[in-house]
């Protein structure tokens, strides 16, 4: 039970990254009808940002609001520049340029910090919590608190404030939108920040438990079958799927891979089943494709703005 | 096709074969990764050129083929180890295919990116067919019994089920089945309406895309004499989309020219970091290098070099015979679009 409920509170916390990650992805969709294969290179930018500036000797607060920043005017800069002489391309072509965008950040960062993974400067205390059995390292602990706290923070934002109103209605019909007196186009650059500005914390988090390397940006990647689940047009879907596909990683790696692998070598002769908890994601996302293609919480008919 | 532009085809590839068996070692192997490329291209243009459905599992496909292959031609199966990969390609391809036939587009393209995750997955775990990660050794390819070794062999044999691949592309898009994925592609419903079975149209795709996909990644498996999944990745699925999209969605020819493109970009650069002498960034020049292409591609010449091409000689030749201001041949916004 202990162990179980170990495996859950990490799950969580990897699982909130993933939640950030993935609001972003459905922000943008929402708003700007691309699906942008370069969160994960957001993420990725975002977190050597924050190493590059905890190094020029900033401290870590003002180095991850600072990294945030620039990770926002990145996201306009996508938009304005890459995303919007494309307005009127092919699906396909849309996709694909994000794509390149993934391999041109990688290929950057490559170039400028090298290949080899970096230790990232410890942004939170060392040490564990220990509640009722469970040991927490502050690590996970914070981040997925603060992952948490930010999804909710920013699903109110979209739900309460003008700004958020604004881009729901931008989201929902944006002639209507233009009508109604709403600078659409603008609209669609915040969208773009926001979610560029999330990525880059999310990649900060992920990388205080990781490590952090160009592997950060197949976190990009992961956020698929999260959206899926949680359906494509739904922020409050992409919240909860990234928890339940945290927990079911974290489920995975820690109690079904062991006890497979147990039944194997008392069976067959195959000894492992590998990294088994990277392909439940993408098993469970072919399943909800076939079942129910409009997620958990989608609405049928969603279209392309 | 005209009799005259068959002709042109068989007398180029008879030609390209001739220079192959004479050239160096290098430059033969430099013509076996085009072509093996181009096989590639043309399979997966078939698919999201013609058919509209965008793939991104075609690296994972490819490695079907290599894996295939490799363990049919050690088990002796000779040259029809080829078309035996082909064919176990096709069934996967068909497989992945299965999520298309409820959704379209974007979505499609989603469940494929799962379809790379899954296959690239099981190459590493199926030791028993793969070798894990260390790789299957492959012996080397026999010619009805007579063992393939030089590398002016493979591009000769490259080049011809190239101009096989070619020729079939051409004729399949001429039967009626080829004008059906071209309804399918432009709108689904349209495809319904005028009585066509939509699934098993887009199922033939998936089918005669896969088989060739599997041709290449066999020969793929061939010349590099073994198979390991790190080299099956998603990046190569990106890779061969980059192809079909800086050469020319929809477009035979420019699956060709892109696929020579995007191989042949990479040994270009290697040569000038060596002269340059910056052997240490290398990789990631290289990167940076695919990376601006395909956006500055996308921004400015969505068509691909073709229509480039195309546009240049119009320039030229001062003609107005061919069709430039061709519209997209993808269709722009109900792409995405569900049932």
């Amino acid at each position: 039970m202990t162990y179980a409920l170990q495996l859950a509170v990490a799950g969580i916390a990897v699982g909130s990254v993933y939640a950030l990650i993935a609001l972003g992805i459905v922000l943008i969709y929402k708003c700007s009808g691309v699906v942008n294969f370069a969160q994960g290179a957001y993420a990725m930018v975002g977190a050597y940002l924050t190493y590059a500036l905890i190094n020029l000797g900033l401290s870590a607060v003002i180095a991850v609001i600072v990294s945030m920043a620039i990770m926002a005017g990145l996201g306009i800069l996508t938009e304005r520049l890459i995303l919007r002489p494309m307005l009127k391309a092919p699906v396909v072509a849309v996709m694909m340029v994000t794509l390149g965008l993934l391999i041109l950040s990688q290929a950057i960062c490559l170039a400028v910090w090298g290949p080899d993974q970096i230790a990232f400067p410890a942004l939170f205390p060392a040490g564990a919590l220990e509640i009722a059995g469970i040991f927490m390292t502050y690590n996970y602990v914070a981040t997925g608190f603060l992952s948490a706290l930010l999804c909710v923070t920013f699903l109110a934002f979209y739900r309460f404030t003008p700004i958020g109103l604004m881009q729901r209605c931008a989201a929902d019909n944006s002639r209507a939108a233009l009508a109604i007196g709403i600078h659409v186009s603008n609209q669609v650059s915040i969208a773009w920040a926001m979610s560029a500005a999330l990525a880059g914390l999310g990649g900060t988090l992920l990388a205080t438990l990781n490590g952090l390397s160009l592997g950060l940006a197949d976190i990009g990647l992961i956020a698929f079958p999260v959206i899926v689940l949680g359906g494509l047009s739904s922020l409050g879907g992409a919240f909860v799927a990234g928890l339940v596909l945290g927990v079911l990683q974290s489920f995975t790696d820690g109690w079904l891979t062991p006890s497979l692998e147990d039944f194997l070598r008392a069976h067959t002769r195959v000894y492992s089943v590998g990294a088994l908890q990277q392909v439940v994601p993408y098993a469970l996302l072919v399943l909800m494709l076939l079942v129910r293609p409009e997620g958990l919480f989608g609405r049928r008919g969603t279209e392309r703005v | 096709m005209s009799a005259r532009s068959l002709v042109l085809a068989i007398a180029v590839t008879a030609v390209m074969v001739a220079v192959s068996l004479v050239v160096g070692r290098f430059q033969a192997y430099l013509i076996t990764i085009v072509a093996i490329a181009s096989i590639g291209a043309l399979a997966l243009n078939l698919l999201i050129g013609a058919c509209g459905q965008i793939s991104l599992a075609q690296g994972a496909l490819l490695g079907v083929g290599a894996y295939a292959a490799g363990n049919f031609g050690n088990a002796g199966l000779d040259v029809f180890s080829i078309v035996a990969a082909g064919l176990t390609a096709a069934l996967i391809s068909a497989l992945i295919g299965l999520p298309a036939l409820r959704l379209r587009g974007l979505y499609f393209a989603i469940a494929s990116l799962a379809a790379q995750a899954i296959l690239e997955y099981l190459f590493k775990t199926i030791e028993p067919l793969t070798h894990g990660i260390s790789g299957l050794v492959i012996k080397p390819m026999t010619l009805f019994g007579v063992p393939l070794v030089t590398d002016q062999g493979y591009a000769a044999l490259s080049l011809v089920i190239l101009l096989i691949t070619w020729l079939f592309m051409v004729w399949v898009m001429r039967t009626n089945i080829g004008r059906a994925f071209l309804v399918v592609r432009e709108s689904e419903i349209v495809a319904r309406g005028m009585g066509l079975d939509v699934a098993r149209t887009k199922m033939y795709a998936f089918l005669i895309s896969g088989f060739f996909v599997g041709v290449a990644g066999a020969l793929m498996g061939f010349t590099n004499r073994l198979a390991n999944p790190e080299a099956f990745g998603l990046q190569l699925s990106v890779d061969y989309v980059a192809m079909i999209i800086v050469g020319g969605i929809g477009s035979w020819g420019g699956s060709i020219i892109g696929a020579a493109f995007v191989v042949l970009l990479p040994e270009l650069i290697q040569r000038l970091g060596e002269a340059l002498n910056i052997p240490n960034i290398l990789s990631a020049l290289r990167e940076m290098a695919f990376g601006l292409l395909i956006i500055i591609f996308l921004i400015f010449e969505p068509r691909g070099l073709v229509a480039l091409i195309r546009r240049l000689t119009l320039k030229v030749t001062g003609s107005n015979a061919a069709n430039v201001g061709q519209k997209d041949r993808l269709e722009p916004q109900s792409a995405n679009r569900r049932r």
